[in-house]
Protein backbone atom coordinates (compact mmCIF):
# COMPACT_ATOMS: atom_id res chain seq x y z
CA UNK A 1 0.00 0.00 0.00
CA UNK A 2 1.38 3.35 -0.97
CA UNK A 3 2.01 5.71 1.87
CA UNK A 4 -0.10 8.83 1.77
CA UNK A 5 2.17 11.86 1.77
CA UNK A 6 2.38 14.18 4.75
CA UNK A 7 1.12 16.97 2.57
CA UNK A 8 -2.03 15.08 1.56
CA UNK A 9 -2.70 14.14 5.15
CA UNK A 10 -2.26 17.71 6.31
CA UNK A 11 -4.60 18.82 3.56
CA UNK A 12 -7.21 16.43 4.93
CA UNK A 13 -6.68 17.74 8.44
CA UNK A 14 -7.17 21.23 7.12
CA UNK A 15 -10.47 20.11 5.60
CA UNK A 16 -11.65 18.92 9.00
CA UNK A 17 -10.46 15.30 9.23
CA UNK A 18 -8.57 15.72 12.48
CA UNK A 19 -7.88 12.01 12.90
CA UNK A 20 -5.15 12.07 10.26
CA UNK A 21 -3.14 14.27 12.63
CA UNK A 22 -2.58 11.09 14.63
CA UNK A 23 -0.76 9.60 11.66
CA UNK A 24 1.33 12.74 11.27
CA UNK A 25 2.05 12.69 14.98
CA UNK A 26 3.25 9.09 14.79
CA UNK A 27 5.43 9.85 11.82
CA UNK A 28 7.09 12.96 13.13
CA UNK A 29 6.84 13.46 16.85
CA UNK A 30 10.06 11.57 17.59
CA UNK A 31 11.96 13.66 15.07
CA UNK A 32 10.65 16.87 16.50
CA UNK A 33 11.40 15.66 19.99
CA UNK A 34 14.94 14.63 19.09
CA UNK A 35 15.58 17.88 17.29
CA UNK A 36 14.50 19.80 20.36
CA UNK A 37 16.42 17.52 22.66
CA UNK A 38 19.61 18.04 20.69
CA UNK A 39 18.95 21.74 20.60
CA UNK A 40 18.29 22.29 24.30
CA UNK A 41 19.48 19.08 25.91
CA UNK A 42 16.55 19.09 28.30
CA UNK A 43 14.30 16.09 28.06
CA UNK A 44 11.31 17.51 29.93
CA UNK A 45 11.48 20.80 28.13
CA UNK A 46 11.77 19.01 24.78
CA UNK A 47 8.68 16.99 25.54
CA UNK A 48 6.75 20.08 26.57
CA UNK A 49 7.74 21.90 23.43
CA UNK A 50 6.97 18.87 21.24
CA UNK A 51 3.54 18.84 22.81
CA UNK A 52 3.17 22.50 22.02
CA UNK A 53 4.35 22.00 18.43
CA UNK A 54 1.70 19.38 17.67
CA UNK A 55 -0.94 21.39 19.47
CA UNK A 56 -0.10 24.28 17.17
CA UNK A 57 -0.18 22.02 14.10
CA UNK A 58 -3.69 21.06 15.11
CA UNK A 59 -4.81 24.53 16.13
CA UNK A 60 -3.35 26.41 13.19
CA UNK A 61 -4.04 23.71 10.57
CA UNK A 62 -5.87 26.33 8.50
CA UNK A 63 -2.65 28.30 8.05
CA UNK A 64 -0.87 25.36 6.45
CA UNK A 65 -0.01 26.65 2.98
CA UNK A 66 0.25 23.25 1.22
CA UNK A 67 4.05 23.48 1.16
CA UNK A 68 6.39 20.75 2.38
CA UNK A 69 4.87 19.53 5.63
CA UNK A 70 8.21 18.85 7.33
CA UNK A 71 9.35 22.39 6.62
CA UNK A 72 6.20 23.76 8.15
CA UNK A 73 6.48 21.42 11.13
CA UNK A 74 10.08 22.39 11.90
CA UNK A 75 9.35 26.05 11.38
CA UNK A 76 6.78 25.72 14.13
CA UNK A 77 9.19 23.70 16.27
CA UNK A 78 11.91 26.34 15.85
CA UNK A 79 9.50 29.14 16.70
CA UNK A 80 8.26 27.30 19.77
CA UNK A 81 11.80 26.80 20.95
CA UNK A 82 12.74 30.41 20.31
CA UNK A 83 9.57 31.65 22.00
CA UNK A 84 10.38 29.50 24.98
CA UNK A 85 13.83 30.98 25.38
CA UNK A 86 12.72 34.48 24.56
CA UNK A 87 9.70 34.49 26.85
CA UNK A 88 11.41 34.68 30.22
CA UNK A 89 14.99 35.85 30.05
CA UNK A 90 15.05 35.73 33.83
CA UNK A 91 13.49 32.33 34.13
CA UNK A 92 15.42 30.90 31.25
CA UNK A 93 18.99 31.60 30.43
CA UNK A 94 20.00 31.88 26.78
CA UNK A 95 20.04 28.64 24.88
CA UNK A 96 23.84 28.58 24.74
CA UNK A 97 24.29 28.71 28.48
CA UNK A 98 21.47 26.26 29.13
CA UNK A 99 23.04 23.83 26.73
CA UNK A 100 26.41 24.15 28.37
CA UNK A 101 24.93 23.77 31.81
CA UNK A 102 22.97 20.74 30.77
CA UNK A 103 26.13 19.28 29.38
CA UNK A 104 27.96 19.74 32.67
CA UNK A 105 25.03 18.45 34.71
CA UNK A 106 24.48 15.38 32.65
CA UNK A 107 28.09 14.51 32.04
CA UNK A 108 28.19 11.94 34.80
CA UNK A 109 25.06 10.22 33.63
CA UNK A 110 26.60 9.45 30.21
CA UNK A 111 23.07 9.51 29.01
CA UNK A 112 24.10 11.40 25.92
CA UNK A 113 26.14 10.13 23.04
CA UNK A 114 29.53 11.57 22.10
CA UNK A 115 27.94 13.01 19.05
CA UNK A 116 25.31 14.73 21.14
CA UNK A 117 27.96 16.20 23.39
CA UNK A 118 30.02 17.32 20.42
CA UNK A 119 26.96 19.01 18.96
CA UNK A 120 26.42 20.98 22.15
CA UNK A 121 29.75 22.71 21.57
CA UNK A 122 28.60 24.21 18.31
CA UNK A 123 26.79 27.50 18.13
CA UNK A 124 23.00 27.19 18.28
CA UNK A 125 22.55 28.15 14.64
CA UNK A 126 25.24 25.72 13.43
CA UNK A 127 23.81 22.98 15.62
CA UNK A 128 20.33 23.67 14.31
CA UNK A 129 21.44 23.45 10.70
CA UNK A 130 23.33 20.21 11.22
CA UNK A 131 20.52 18.58 13.14
CA UNK A 132 17.93 19.57 10.57
CA UNK A 133 20.08 18.74 7.57
CA UNK A 134 21.90 15.67 8.78
CA UNK A 135 19.65 14.15 11.41
CA UNK A 136 16.28 15.11 9.98
CA UNK A 137 17.53 14.93 6.39
CA UNK A 138 15.91 18.14 5.35
CA UNK A 139 17.12 19.41 1.99
CA UNK A 140 18.88 22.75 1.49
CA UNK A 141 15.87 24.33 -0.23
CA UNK A 142 13.48 23.52 2.58
CA UNK A 143 16.05 24.33 5.21
CA UNK A 144 16.53 27.75 3.68
CA UNK A 145 12.79 28.20 3.95
CA UNK A 146 12.75 27.20 7.61
CA UNK A 147 15.62 29.43 8.74
CA UNK A 148 14.82 32.22 6.33
CA UNK A 149 17.91 32.10 4.16
CA UNK A 150 18.97 31.05 0.68
CA UNK A 151 19.84 27.43 -0.26
CA UNK A 152 23.37 28.49 -1.24
CA UNK A 153 24.08 30.23 2.06
CA UNK A 154 22.61 27.31 3.98
CA UNK A 155 24.78 24.87 2.06
CA UNK A 156 27.94 26.80 2.81
CA UNK A 157 27.02 27.21 6.46
CA UNK A 158 26.32 23.51 6.87
CA UNK A 159 29.56 22.59 5.20
CA UNK A 160 31.53 24.75 7.61
CA UNK A 161 29.51 23.59 10.61
CA UNK A 162 30.24 20.01 9.69
CA UNK A 163 33.95 20.72 9.60
CA UNK A 164 33.72 22.29 13.06
CA UNK A 165 31.74 19.35 14.39
CA UNK A 166 34.19 16.92 12.85
CA UNK A 167 37.07 18.65 14.59
CA UNK A 168 35.32 18.59 17.96
CA UNK A 169 34.10 15.06 17.54
CA UNK A 170 37.43 13.52 16.60
CA UNK A 171 39.22 15.48 19.29
CA UNK A 172 37.07 13.81 21.94
CA UNK A 173 37.01 10.34 20.52
CA UNK B 1 42.72 27.60 -1.69
CA UNK B 2 41.93 24.63 -3.78
CA UNK B 3 41.90 22.40 -0.71
CA UNK B 4 39.33 24.56 1.02
CA UNK B 5 37.26 24.59 -2.10
CA UNK B 6 37.19 20.83 -2.21
CA UNK B 7 36.50 20.50 1.52
CA UNK B 8 33.27 22.47 1.23
CA UNK B 9 32.18 20.10 -1.49
CA UNK B 10 32.85 16.98 0.59
CA UNK B 11 29.44 16.65 2.27
CA UNK B 12 27.71 16.79 -1.09
CA UNK B 13 30.34 14.47 -2.52
CA UNK B 14 29.43 11.91 0.13
CA UNK B 15 25.73 12.52 -0.42
CA UNK B 16 26.36 11.98 -4.12
CA UNK B 17 24.50 15.19 -4.98
CA UNK B 18 27.30 16.80 -7.00
CA UNK B 19 27.26 17.16 -10.75
CA UNK B 20 29.39 14.76 -12.78
CA UNK B 21 32.17 17.27 -13.46
CA UNK B 22 32.35 18.41 -9.82
CA UNK B 23 32.45 14.80 -8.66
CA UNK B 24 35.35 14.07 -10.99
CA UNK B 25 37.15 17.16 -9.78
CA UNK B 26 36.78 16.17 -6.10
CA UNK B 27 37.83 12.59 -6.80
CA UNK B 28 40.91 13.78 -8.69
CA UNK B 29 41.81 16.16 -5.86
CA UNK B 30 41.41 13.57 -3.13
CA UNK B 31 43.67 11.18 -4.98
CA UNK B 32 46.46 13.72 -4.86
CA UNK B 33 45.78 15.43 -1.49
CA UNK B 34 46.26 13.46 1.74
CA UNK B 35 44.72 16.18 3.89
CA UNK B 36 41.54 16.22 1.89
CA UNK B 37 41.45 12.45 1.80
CA UNK B 38 41.70 12.39 5.58
CA UNK B 39 39.01 15.00 5.87
CA UNK B 40 36.79 12.92 3.65
CA UNK B 41 37.30 9.82 5.79
CA UNK B 42 36.57 11.71 8.97
CA UNK B 43 33.52 13.33 7.53
CA UNK B 44 32.29 9.99 6.26
CA UNK B 45 32.69 8.52 9.74
CA UNK B 46 30.93 11.46 11.33
CA UNK B 47 28.04 11.30 8.92
CA UNK B 48 27.74 7.57 9.48
CA UNK B 49 27.69 8.13 13.22
CA UNK B 50 25.02 10.76 12.76
CA UNK B 51 23.04 8.31 10.67
CA UNK B 52 23.42 5.65 13.33
CA UNK B 53 22.56 7.97 16.18
CA UNK B 54 19.51 6.37 17.74
CA UNK B 55 16.39 8.42 18.21
CA UNK B 56 15.68 9.11 21.83
CA UNK B 57 12.22 7.86 22.70
CA UNK B 58 9.73 10.34 24.08
CA UNK B 59 7.47 9.46 26.96
CA UNK B 60 4.10 7.88 26.27
CA UNK B 61 2.54 10.88 27.99
CA UNK B 62 3.30 12.96 24.91
CA UNK B 63 1.08 10.81 22.71
CA UNK B 64 -1.68 10.54 25.30
CA UNK B 65 -1.76 14.29 25.79
CA UNK B 66 -1.83 14.99 22.09
CA UNK B 67 -4.66 12.55 21.46
CA UNK B 68 -6.60 14.15 24.29
CA UNK B 69 -6.04 17.58 22.81
CA UNK B 70 -7.17 16.21 19.49
CA UNK B 71 -10.43 14.89 20.96
CA UNK B 72 -11.12 18.23 22.63
CA UNK B 73 -10.40 20.03 19.39
CA UNK B 74 -12.70 17.65 17.51
CA UNK B 75 -15.52 18.45 19.89
CA UNK B 76 -14.82 22.16 19.68
CA UNK B 77 -14.64 22.13 15.92
CA UNK B 78 -17.82 20.05 15.71
CA UNK B 79 -19.42 22.76 17.82
CA UNK B 80 -18.07 25.28 15.39
CA UNK B 81 -19.48 23.25 12.54
CA UNK B 82 -22.88 23.16 14.17
CA UNK B 83 -22.70 26.92 14.63
CA UNK B 84 -21.78 27.24 10.98
CA UNK B 85 -24.77 25.10 10.12
CA UNK B 86 -26.93 27.37 12.14
CA UNK B 87 -25.74 30.42 10.27
CA UNK B 88 -26.26 28.46 7.07
CA UNK B 89 -29.77 27.73 8.17
CA UNK B 90 -30.24 31.37 8.89
CA UNK B 91 -29.42 32.32 5.36
CA UNK B 92 -31.46 29.44 4.01
CA UNK B 93 -34.34 30.46 6.27
CA UNK B 94 -34.68 33.78 4.55
CA UNK B 95 -37.53 32.53 2.37
CA UNK B 96 -39.72 31.25 5.23
CA UNK B 97 -38.86 34.42 7.09
CA UNK B 98 -40.06 36.50 4.15
CA UNK B 99 -43.13 34.29 3.93
CA UNK B 100 -43.81 35.03 7.57
CA UNK B 101 -43.63 38.74 6.86
CA UNK B 102 -45.88 38.32 3.83
CA UNK B 103 -48.33 36.29 5.91
CA UNK B 104 -48.45 38.94 8.61
CA UNK B 105 -49.01 41.67 6.02
CA UNK B 106 -51.74 39.54 4.42
CA UNK B 107 -53.31 39.04 7.85
CA UNK B 108 -53.19 42.77 8.43
CA UNK B 109 -55.00 43.43 5.15
CA UNK B 110 -57.54 40.67 5.69
CA UNK B 111 -58.18 42.02 9.15
CA UNK B 112 -58.53 45.53 7.83
CA UNK B 113 -60.95 44.56 5.06
CA UNK B 114 -62.92 42.28 7.33
CA UNK B 115 -63.25 45.07 9.84
CA UNK B 116 -64.25 47.47 7.08
CA UNK B 117 -66.82 44.96 5.80
CA UNK B 118 -68.21 44.59 9.29
CA UNK B 119 -68.38 48.35 9.57
CA UNK B 120 -70.20 48.60 6.22
CA UNK B 121 -72.59 45.83 7.24
CA UNK B 122 -73.31 47.59 10.48
CA UNK B 123 -73.76 50.90 8.68
CA UNK B 124 -76.06 49.23 6.19
CA UNK B 125 -78.07 47.79 9.03
CA UNK B 126 -78.17 51.15 10.73
CA UNK B 127 -79.21 52.86 7.51
CA UNK B 128 -81.91 50.24 6.94
CA UNK B 129 -83.07 50.73 10.49
CA UNK B 130 -83.08 54.49 10.04
CA UNK B 131 -84.89 54.18 6.71
CA UNK B 132 -87.42 51.97 8.36
CA UNK B 133 -87.82 54.47 11.15
CA UNK B 134 -88.20 57.40 8.77
CA UNK B 135 -90.74 55.40 6.75
CA UNK B 136 -92.74 54.75 9.88
CA UNK B 137 -92.38 58.41 10.79
CA UNK B 138 -93.52 59.49 7.33
CA UNK B 139 -96.49 57.15 7.46
CA UNK B 140 -97.43 58.52 10.84
CA UNK B 141 -97.00 62.00 9.40
CA UNK B 142 -99.20 61.15 6.40
CA UNK B 143 -101.88 59.70 8.62
CA UNK B 144 -101.83 62.58 11.08
CA UNK B 145 -101.75 65.19 8.30
CA UNK B 146 -104.66 63.50 6.54
CA UNK B 147 -106.62 63.78 9.77
CA UNK B 148 -105.83 67.48 10.13
CA UNK B 149 -108.58 70.09 10.17
CA UNK B 150 -106.85 72.36 7.69
CA UNK B 151 -107.51 71.42 4.05
CA UNK B 152 -104.03 72.50 2.96
CA UNK B 153 -102.47 70.25 5.59
CA UNK B 154 -104.63 67.38 4.33
CA UNK B 155 -103.44 68.01 0.73
CA UNK B 156 -99.90 68.08 2.03
CA UNK B 157 -100.52 64.76 3.77
CA UNK B 158 -102.02 63.16 0.67
CA UNK B 159 -99.11 64.39 -1.48
CA UNK B 160 -96.71 63.14 1.11
CA UNK B 161 -97.49 59.60 0.00
CA UNK B 162 -95.24 60.20 -3.03
CA UNK B 163 -92.32 60.37 -0.59
CA UNK B 164 -93.09 56.86 0.55
CA UNK B 165 -91.48 54.32 -1.78
CA UNK B 166 -93.87 51.52 -0.72
CA UNK B 167 -96.85 52.84 1.19
CA UNK B 168 -98.80 50.20 3.10
CA UNK B 169 -102.45 49.35 2.69
CA UNK B 170 -103.51 51.48 5.65
CA UNK B 171 -102.07 54.61 4.00
CA UNK B 172 -103.65 53.85 0.65
CA UNK B 173 -106.97 53.12 2.37
CA UNK B 174 -106.71 56.39 4.29
CA UNK B 175 -106.11 58.34 1.07
CA UNK B 176 -108.95 56.49 -0.70
CA UNK B 177 -111.14 57.50 2.24
CA UNK B 178 -110.05 61.12 1.69
CA UNK B 179 -110.92 60.82 -2.00
CA UNK B 180 -114.40 59.57 -1.18
CA UNK B 181 -115.33 61.58 1.85
CA UNK B 182 -113.26 64.75 2.11
CA UNK B 183 -115.39 67.88 2.11
CA UNK B 184 -112.74 69.85 0.26
CA UNK B 185 -112.67 69.42 -3.56
CA UNK B 186 -108.94 70.09 -3.77
CA UNK B 187 -108.17 67.41 -1.23
CA UNK B 188 -110.29 64.92 -3.17
CA UNK B 189 -108.65 65.90 -6.47
CA UNK B 190 -105.14 65.52 -5.03
CA UNK B 191 -106.15 62.14 -3.60
CA UNK B 192 -107.34 61.02 -7.07
CA UNK B 193 -104.07 62.17 -8.64
CA UNK B 194 -102.03 60.40 -5.99
CA UNK B 195 -104.05 57.21 -6.19
CA UNK B 196 -103.70 57.10 -9.98
CA UNK B 197 -100.23 55.68 -9.22
CA UNK B 198 -101.73 52.71 -7.41
CA UNK B 199 -104.37 51.50 -9.91
CA UNK B 200 -102.93 48.00 -9.76
CA UNK B 201 -104.46 47.66 -6.29
CA UNK B 202 -107.95 46.12 -6.38
CA UNK B 203 -109.17 48.24 -3.45
CA UNK B 204 -107.98 51.42 -5.20
CA UNK B 205 -109.95 50.43 -8.35
CA UNK B 206 -113.02 49.78 -6.25
CA UNK B 207 -112.55 53.13 -4.53
CA UNK B 208 -112.47 54.83 -7.96
CA UNK B 209 -115.70 53.08 -9.03
CA UNK B 210 -117.31 54.03 -5.73
CA UNK B 211 -116.09 57.63 -6.16
CA UNK B 212 -117.67 57.69 -9.60
CA UNK B 213 -121.03 57.28 -7.96
CA UNK B 214 -120.53 59.73 -5.10
CA UNK B 215 -118.35 62.42 -6.68
CA UNK B 216 -120.20 65.59 -7.59
CA UNK B 217 -117.33 67.75 -8.92
CA UNK B 218 -117.32 67.45 -12.71
CA UNK B 219 -113.51 68.02 -12.94
CA UNK B 220 -112.82 65.13 -10.60
CA UNK B 221 -115.47 63.03 -12.34
CA UNK B 222 -113.72 63.52 -15.69
CA UNK B 223 -110.31 62.69 -14.17
CA UNK B 224 -111.66 59.45 -12.67
CA UNK B 225 -113.42 58.53 -15.91
CA UNK B 226 -110.17 58.98 -17.85
CA UNK B 227 -108.25 56.96 -15.29
CA UNK B 228 -110.68 54.08 -15.42
CA UNK B 229 -110.65 54.23 -19.21
CA UNK B 230 -106.89 54.07 -19.20
CA UNK B 231 -106.79 50.94 -17.07
CA UNK B 232 -109.70 49.41 -19.08
CA UNK B 233 -111.71 48.73 -15.91
CA UNK B 234 -114.78 46.74 -17.06
CA UNK B 235 -116.46 46.93 -13.65
CA UNK B 236 -116.65 50.70 -14.14
CA UNK B 237 -119.01 50.47 -17.18
CA UNK B 238 -122.16 49.94 -15.10
CA UNK B 239 -121.64 52.96 -12.78
CA UNK B 240 -120.69 55.01 -15.86
CA UNK B 241 -124.04 54.06 -17.53
CA UNK B 242 -125.77 55.13 -14.31
CA UNK B 243 -123.99 58.49 -14.47
CA UNK B 244 -125.18 58.94 -18.04
CA UNK B 245 -128.71 58.36 -16.88
CA UNK B 246 -128.42 60.80 -13.98
CA UNK B 247 -130.03 64.19 -14.60
CA UNK B 248 -127.53 66.25 -12.62
CA UNK B 249 -124.52 64.96 -14.54
CA UNK B 250 -122.98 67.78 -16.58
CA UNK B 251 -123.37 67.45 -20.36
CA UNK B 252 -119.65 67.64 -21.05
CA UNK B 253 -119.10 64.95 -18.44
CA UNK B 254 -121.62 62.80 -20.30
CA UNK B 255 -119.68 63.41 -23.53
CA UNK B 256 -116.53 62.18 -21.83
CA UNK B 257 -118.40 59.18 -20.40
CA UNK B 258 -119.70 58.18 -23.83
CA UNK B 259 -116.29 58.36 -25.46
CA UNK B 260 -114.59 56.44 -22.61
CA UNK B 261 -117.25 53.71 -22.43
CA UNK B 262 -116.75 53.09 -26.13
CA UNK B 263 -113.02 52.56 -25.56
CA UNK B 264 -113.54 50.02 -22.74
CA UNK B 265 -114.26 46.77 -24.44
Amino acid sequence: MQKVTDEKLMQQAKNGNLDVLKILFERHHLHVFNFLLKMCGDRMLSEDITQDVFYKVMKYRDTYNNGKFVSWLFTIARNCLNTHFRRGPKEHEPIETVAQKQLVNDEQQTDYSDLHLALQQLSASDRELIILNRFQEIKYNELAEIVGSTPGAVKTKISRALQKLKTIYFKNV
Amino acid sequence: MEKNHVKTLLPDYLDNTLSESEKNKVAAHIASCASCKNALTELSTLLNHIKDEPLVAASEQLRTNFFEQLETEKQNSSKVVSLDNRTDKKTKNWTPFLLKIAASIALLFVGYFFGQQQQVNRLDKEIAQLNHETLALKQTAVLSLIGNKSASKRIQGVQYIEELSAPNEAIVAAIADRMLHDENTNVRRTAVEVLSEFTVSESVKNSFIQALQTEQDPGIQITIIHLLGKIQEKNAIAPMQQMLDKENTKSYVKEELKSIISTII
